[in-house]
């Protein structure tokens, strides 16, 4: 068959550093090619050439049989090549048809937007993607998940006819996930070509025609789903095989730390009542806007709430975030780029943002070499590349940006960690490590509290699971449940 | 290694680290002092009245205003906001103070009570953009025109004379052939960008401005540290008040007028961005510096006064340019 999208050779290098290195790839009419690698690889690198974000160095892009070059995205787009990024590029107080029509408003003979058609044109779009969007609400208004869907719908809109899409399930979960798989089966019997980049292999290896993996630069291997199976992708990934995805669950769980009772605010989340042990990692699964992301940021602080935190015995009224660090409680942030990050700054301040307290002098100045101490150590320990604090974190990849934000809370030595997603958007690589730290963690007796949309992820991690539904906890379950009877609890 | 200091510019730098140091002084606070540096020996060449004490004391004197009120400026930038009224509060505060000691108020009650106008005009400013999540641009551009307005009303456009003589020697008196303000103002920016560096509760405010989300949920008090910020703007303008009107002996509802544009210049030339998370007082003191000399120089030379306004605007827009340069060069890094 031929290829309706064929990149060959393309080398790319930023300030010095080799990004891409003699790679090739093509996707064909109405397949879909993923794009795997660990973070890093070069994964995101390729797609913005494609989508005319990037010039490559040297090397071909060729569509349809003709080649092409782009200066920039628009021009990508109007080729018919369509970029659907992971960090989403909606206008969130605009209402969603002006989003949709972005630069190529319908408008009549004297140059006015023509409003009404405009609306009804993005009512048609979403009807026959079969989605409840309505045209004239702002973006911002709805989840990032429709968000994600009305980015897709945007590209659809551009008759694109190659569709690369970054990382679109990392914010989505469950039936939402259906839905996206739904739309990609679709447009894949319209004959467009999909590129997909995603880090979970199970869907990957559910939607894909065809795998390609990205190491370092080159491409190592180009599979079919058939004919692999996910753990020799992970061996392409990483360059090595890995064996242990989960560490061992606990063997010894402590005294009861932390105790949550008839914690209310609706319509988040209404009476919840669990408690946490020393030593141990609780699981709270569940479908995304369940309440467990509210629930963590209520222990925390963030938000207003009624009900009942005791930690250690003693009732903690956590009035703020700051209050809740003084009583040893962290939480480790979903949302890494807009909570966690103060993205300009170095690696170092990030790592000690959270602990400053500690080095103090009695009038309150800043020990800088016991900061600058701390932060190596973290460094060192964590893994942390490259071995050096004082770059911008925004320079690090998102896996070293993660564990970055993970030691941020471990050198502030909690008692309790709510980590949320605490591997999203993350390589394998980063992923095995953090779940190991988030066990050792544990066995150094701290609670852990892990929210995560991944069920294999709450699986294998989790001494305990306590399942979310619209709000409220519907039960608490051993570790060694299986994914249906969580599932059961999540949807039931 | 010039490449290094290129892609992390010193402005961000909150713990000084002796390599951070070091690029700090590599970096743009060299660039603006080798360019006064350069500016001053254009401006002795072309004038001999330049390096005279007299105008070298001119320059001094004028820009201890602008250091006070752009070290204020620095600290509300950082934070992520913008502080308009510091002209207004500078002319109201110098106003409330003269118009206290005519009517026989002691100096030392009369000087509390302007400087305490200063700090509620910036307590009211931090109340309304940390409490109320009101934005910054809007708050203090409703106090710039309620203060200007007060010290309007209060004197109806006249002049606020005859001050006590002892009042007059706090701007006019000197110490070794130096005005003593001068001297105040080198220790309090001295001290201000030592705990800027140093002192957490001030440390802080750069990871305020650089993301107060993440800040709140590091265990920042960004909403303390948002309020305390416009009230140490709005106290920086109070004392340069008191300077100003001891030195010229009067009070007037104009003075400090346009000073927020300067203060902002300064601070941006020095490395502050409007994005909030970066700025120095340091690069500050430079950046006025250099306004400074260039006042000077037309002064000098006689330039029409309308020009200066272009020139030290066309700096402003230069700095800008080059910072979303670096920025733009370091994102694609």
């Amino acid at each position: 068959m031929n290829a309706l999208l064929k990149v060959e050779g393309i080398y790319k290098s930023f300030a010095g550093n080799k990004v891409l290195h003699d790679v090739s790839f093509s996707v064909n009419a109405g397949e879909v090619h993923s794009l795997v690698g660990e973070n890093g690889a070069g994964k995101s690198t390729l797609m913005n050439i494609i989508g005319g974000i990037h010039r490559p160095d040297s090397g071909t892009i060729t569509l349809d049989g003709q080649s092409v070059s782009f200066s920039d995205p628009w021009q990508a787009k109007q080729k018919g090549i369509s970029l659907v990024h992971q960090e989403l590029s909606l206008a969130p107080n605009m209402e969603v048809a002006q989003n949709i029509f972005i630069r190529r408003q319908p408008r009549n003979r004297l140059g006015f937007i023509q409003w009404k058609k405009m609306v009804d044109e993005t009512s048609a779009l979403f009807r026959r993607i079969g989605v409840d969007i309505d045209p004239s609400r702002l973006v911002g208004e709805y989840s990032i998940a429709m968000q994600q869907i009305i980015e897709i719908a945007k590209a659809i809109s551009m008759d694109a006819r190659v569709i690369i899409m970054d990382e679109p399930t990392s914010a989505l979960s469950g039936s939402e996930v259906d839905r996206l798989y739904t739309i990609v089966r679709d447009l894949k019997a319209q004959g467009v070509a999909i590129v997909f980049i995603s880090h979970k292999l199970t869907e990957v290896f559910k939607i894909s025609d065809e795998i390609s993996v990205l190491r370092d630069g080159h491409m190592v291997g180009n599979v079919r789903p058939g004919e692999a199976t996910p753990q020799d992708v992970i061996h392409l990934m990483v360059g090595r095989s890995i064996d242990q995805l989960y560490p061992p669950k606990a063997e010894i769980i402590g005294e009861e730390i932390l105790t949550v009772e008839g914690l209310s605010n609706p319509p988040h989340f209404e009476d919840i009542n669990f408690s946490l042990c020393k030593g141990e990692i609780l699981g709270f699964a569940g479908l995304v806007g369940s309440g467990r992301t509210e629930v963590a940021r209520a222990i925390f602080g963030a938000d207003r709430t009624a009900g009942k935190v005791t930690l250690n015995g003693k009732p903690v009224d956590n009035r703020s975030p700051h209050n809740a660090i003084e009583d040893g409680i962290a939480y480790l942030t979903e949302d890494r780029k807009t909570l966690g990050l103060f993205l300009t700054m170095p690696v170092r301040d990030n790592i000690v943002a959270a602990s400053l307290d500690r080095f103090l002098t009695s009038s309150r100045m800043l020990k800088h070499h016991e900061i600058v101490a701390k932060s190596r150590e973290y460094v060192e320990k964590m893994e942390i590349r490259p071995f050096n604090d004082e770059v911008s974190i925004i320079s690090l990849s998102g896996g070293n940006q993660q564990k970055s934000l993970l030691a941020k809370w471990l050198s502030s030595t909690p008692k309790v960690l709510i980590a949320d997603e605490p591997t999203r958007g993350v390589d394998v690589g980063a992923k095995v490590k953090i779940h190991s730290d988030l066990r050792a963690l544990a066995n150094q007796g701290v609670g852990v509290i892990v929210i995560s949309s991944e069920l294999p992820e709450i699986l294998g991690l989790s001494d305990r699971i306590a399942v979310f539904r619209e709000g409220r906890i519907t039960a608490i379950l051993d570790g060694d449940v299986t994914q249906a009877e969580v599932m059961k609890y999540a949807t039931q | 290694m010039t490449q290094s200091s290129e892609a992390h510019p010193p402005a961000i730098g909150v713990l000084p680290s002796s390599s951070r140091l070091s690029k700090l002084l590599r970096g743009r606070t060299t660039a603006l002092a080798l360019l006064s540096l350069a500016l001053a020996l254009v401006l002795s060449i072309l004038s001999p009245q330049f390096l005279t004490s007299t105008n070298l004391t001119t320059i001094a004197t004028g820009m201890i205003y602008d250091l006070l009120i752009a070290s204020g400026m620095t600290l509300v930038l950082i934070l992520g906001g913008i502080d308009l009224s510091v002209g207004s509060i500078l002319g109201l505060t110098g106003v409330i103070t003269t118009m206290a000691l005519q009517d026989g108020v002691s100096i030392p009650i009369a000087v509390l009570i302007g400087l305490s106008v200063s700090v509620l005009c910036g307590a009211i400013n931090g109340f309304a953009v940390a409490y109320l999540k009101i934005a910054p641009f809007v708050v203090t551009l409703g106090m710039m025109s309620i203060a200007r307005g007060i010290a309007t009303v209060l004197t109806s456009g006249y002049f606020v004379s005859g001050l006590p003589e002892a009042y007059l020697s706090i701007g006019q008196g000197t110490f070794l052939g130096i005005p003593n303000p001068v001297y105040i103002v080198i220790i309090i920016l001295l001290s201000f960008h030592f705990l800027l560096k140093n002192w957490k509760p001030l440390n802080q405010a750069y990871y305020v401005g650089n993301n107060p989300k993440a800040a709140r949920l590091s265990g920042i008090r960004v909403s303390r540290m948002l309020f305390v910020g416009f009230v140490i703007s709005g106290l920086m303008s109070g004392i340069a008040a008191i300077f100003m009107t001891s030195r010229l002996a009067m009070g007037f509802f104009q003075f400090g007028l346009g000073s927020e544009l300067t203060a902002i210049a300064a601070s941006v030339i020095g490395g502050a961005s409007l994005n909030g998370g970066s700025g120095n007082i340091l690069g500050t003191f430079f950046g006025v510096l250099l306004l400074a000399t260039i006042n000077n120089g037309f002064i000098l030379l006689q330039g029409s006064p309308n020009w200066q306004n272009v020139v030290s605007g066309g700096i402003l827009v230069a700095a800008l340019v080059v910072d979303a340069y670096r920025r733009r060069k370091e994102e694609r890094e």
